[in-house]
């Protein structure tokens, strides 16, 4: 950049009726704040709220001093202050751009603009977002993540290796079968809990990860969003909530904190509820993938039934609860290729975070089921499951598992993909428990930032919903699957 | 202030989401060893690099996303220019000091909360103008601003030249090209955040 001599030019200012406004304001202002009281003089004008009552706090007494003032001035200047701030503001800075700033004649046309203006058009933007589903999820973390690698993981080294070897050892430590159980018994700390998470999850969860950093780096995600924005106003949420939902695709933990970024309380309460009903995180979503990586039908099906869900539920809801729309405008960040450095410390970092939260839980449960199995606690409640089981049309076996999804859906599921090894789920059973189970109660994690961020009445109203809307869901699929002798 | 209801409440507000966030690991740049003597607070839009100057500045690991909207809370890490210790706040993006969702919300509380030796306001270069109206904002609310002028490298591809000496010019402020996520300008801009804090003459120089 060339350095120019320097020369001053004055800073631009407001017009004359608001400038006096402003000052107004100003002279009634006598405490001190971290900004100046100029500042403070004009979002009184905007009538901010929460402006007002730091000033109220600050001012003491002469605060009605300050809202006669306020009031003085906006009769003074009579017609909208808040556009008039807010447009003079943009007019000084176009002053300020004219002078420092310039466009190239014909900005290029790249190939990423095009690339870009595809992925956000309905017609191609469809196709994209099916290949990106089907290669980065399906082939990637089902088969190759959920097949390949836990093949090699569970089977190999824990199932051949690790797991025998363990058990032999400690049994020989600890003669008490009752005791060593806790360990490496079927459901033991070791045999259940560090096998689950290392060799089941991990690879799952891990190809996830990598699937999705992918995505995220090379600025796919937000046009995404424009491509379901018309979706979403349909059911009466913006597109702005669609970050959120994506998110929510990664943890949906994490994605119930993101729904502060949507502006109506509606929005937000709305958002959170389709997060826990219908959106599995990346944990579920991988090991469910995987339990299907046999079956592109039911596969396919999932998807289908999980997005008419989301849907329907969505539109009921939107309708239930009026209120506006808020407007929606998102700045596209440009495609890329995702940089192998950015995803590998993203991977990481997710993949840590990931562990840190299961780790303690998967041995916390295993240390849960330990003690209900010797207080008999256990068996009572697998028996008081069997019933809805039954209703699912599964193997009574599945019952364990569900009862494990209430630790963490994404450990039921690790549940169900055990049983699915050992070859005593068909299609038709894979489908209902994994179709069930996505949407069954979120993971307790979940459950306690619901509460946080929007109330236990309404964390409590979710879940009294979800939890028997999952089995009904469940009950019919069966019911219809059988109906119509469809074999998956 | 602190005794003041209103204060309490905003504080509990951040405090409380702090403890929750991404970063469960408050430790981490631990401000437990050193006392920063200066602090520096980077505010800007959603998704103009905010974080990716953050990570370059304290080389510690917020999880950014190139996507909009992503950091919510507030981070907080330190780093060390010269001789001087720097304690860095990330807040979430905001568009103007006047909030509109919850997350905004946030980045403004802290504003009216902290002392900031120096507010860094980062801009995507290319959108200079949606995202200047913000800096006049901040020079107007009298905060000791540095702008840096992120995504240089895609402001150039779209054929887009700024003057950036002009622009410290006509705003009386220390302006800063950055393209964050290669690393380009952050060494100028810490050198930059330095001579600006330790000099006193610029503080609130347009009150």
């Amino acid at each position: 950049m060339t350095t120019l001599a320097p020369q001053k030019i004055s800073f631009p200012g407001y017009e004359a009726g608001l400038e006096t406004a402003i000052q107004m304001v100003n002279a009634a202002l006598f405490a001190d704040y971290r900004m100046t009281r100029r500042a403070i003089a004009i979002l009184l004008l905007q009538e901010d709220a929460e402006i007002q009552l730091l000033v109220r706090e600050q001012e003491g007494e002469q605060y009605t001093f300050v809202k006669q003032a306020v009031q003085f001035a906006l009769q003074e200047f009579g017609g909208n202050i808040d556009s008039a701030i807010i447009l003079q503001r943009r007019d000084m800075v176009l002053k300020i751009t004219r002078q420092v700033m310039q466009h190239a004649d014909k900005p290029r046309v790249m190939v990423t603009e095009r690339l870009s203006r595809m992925c956000m058009s309905p017609i191609t933007g469809i196709p994209i977002l099916i290949i990106a589903l089907w290669f980065g999820l399906y082939q990637f973390v089902g088969v190759f993540g959920g097949g390949t690698l836990v093949n090699l993981l569970e089977k190999q080294l824990f199932g051949q290796y690790l797991n025998p070897w363990f058990t032999v050892h400690v049994q020989h430590w600890i003669p008490w079968p009752w005791l060593s159980d806790l360990f490496v018994g079927d459901y033991g700390i070791w045999t259940l809990g560090i096998t689950y998470a290392v060799a089941l999850i991990f690879p799952i969860v891990g190809t996830f990860f990598i699937a999705f950093s992918v995505l995220e780096d090379s600025g796919y995600f937000p046009r995404l969003a424009m491509l379901i924005d018309r979706l979403f106003k349909g059911i009466g949420l913006n597109g702005k909530a669609v970050i959120p939902i994506v998110l929510g695709f990664g943890c949906d933990t994490m994605a119930t904190i993101v729904t502060r970024i949507l502006e109506t309380p509606r929005e937000r309460i709305l958002a959170t509820f389709l997060l826990s009903l219908a959106i599995p995180c990346s944990a579920q979503m991988g090991v469910m993938t995987a339990m299907l990586s046999g079956h592109p039908t039911a596969f396919i099906l999932w998807m289908l039934i999980m997005t008419g869900i989301f849907l329907l539920i969505g539109y009921l809801t939107g309708r239930l609860m009026p209120g506006e729309t808020a407007h929606f405008a998102m700045e596209l960040p440009p495609l890329r290729w995702p940089s192998p450095a950015n995803i590998l410390i993203k991977t990481w970092s997710r993949v840590q975070w990931y562990f840190l939260e299961v780790f303690p839980l998967f041995i916390f449960a295993s240390f849960a089921i330990w003690l209900g199995r010797l207080t008999g606690v256990f068996t009572l409640l697998v028996k008081g499951l069997v019933p809805v089981v039954r209703f699912l049309g599964l193997p009574d076996k599945a019952a364990e598992a569900f009862l494990f999804g209430f630790f963490r859906r994404d450990y039921g599921a690790a549940g169900l993909y055990k049983l699915q090894e050992h070859g005593a789920l068909n299609g038709n059973s894979l489908l209902v428990s994994v179709v069930t189970l996505t949407i069954f109660l979120p993971c307790i994690a979940q459950f306690l930032m619901v509460k946080k961020e929007r109330g236990l009445k309404m964390a409590l109203g979710m879940a009294a919903f979800i939890l028997p809307f999952a089995v009904l869901v469940g009950g019919g699929l069966n019911f219809v699957l059988t109906a119509l002798h469809v074999h998956l | 202030m602190s005794n003041i209801p209103f204060f309490e409440i905003v504080k509990n507000t951040l405090m409380g989401a702090r403890r929750t966030g991404q970063d469960s690991k408050d430790s981490i740049g631990g401000l437990d060893d050193v006392i920063p003597a200066k602090k520096l607070i980077v505010v800007g839009n959603p998704n103009v690099g905010k974080s990716v100057v953050f990570n370059r500045l304290t080389g510690r690991y917020v999880v950014v996303s190139n996507y909009p909207g992503t950091t919510v809370e507030i981070s907080r890490g330190k780093t060390r220019i010269h001789d001087l210790w720097f304690e860095i706040v990330d807040t979430p993006g905001m568009y103007s000091l006047r909030p509109i969702s919850d997350e905004e919300r946030v980045g403004r509380e802290l504003l009216l909360l902290e002392t900031a030796d120096a507010v860094l306001h980062v801009l995507d270069a290319k959108n200079l103008e949606r995202m200047l109206p913000f800096t006049l904002q901040l020079i107007e609310a009298g905060y000791p601003v540095i702008l840096a002028l992120n995504m240089m490298d895609e402001a150039r591809n779209l054929g887009v030249k700024i003057d950036t000496a002009r622009l410290r010019n006509i705003l009386g402020i220390p302006v800063v090209e950055t393209i964050a996520l290669t690393g380009q300008g952050i060494d100028e801009l810490r050198n930059t955040i330095y001579d600006y804090t330790c000099s006193t003459e610029n503080q609130f120089s347009r009150v």
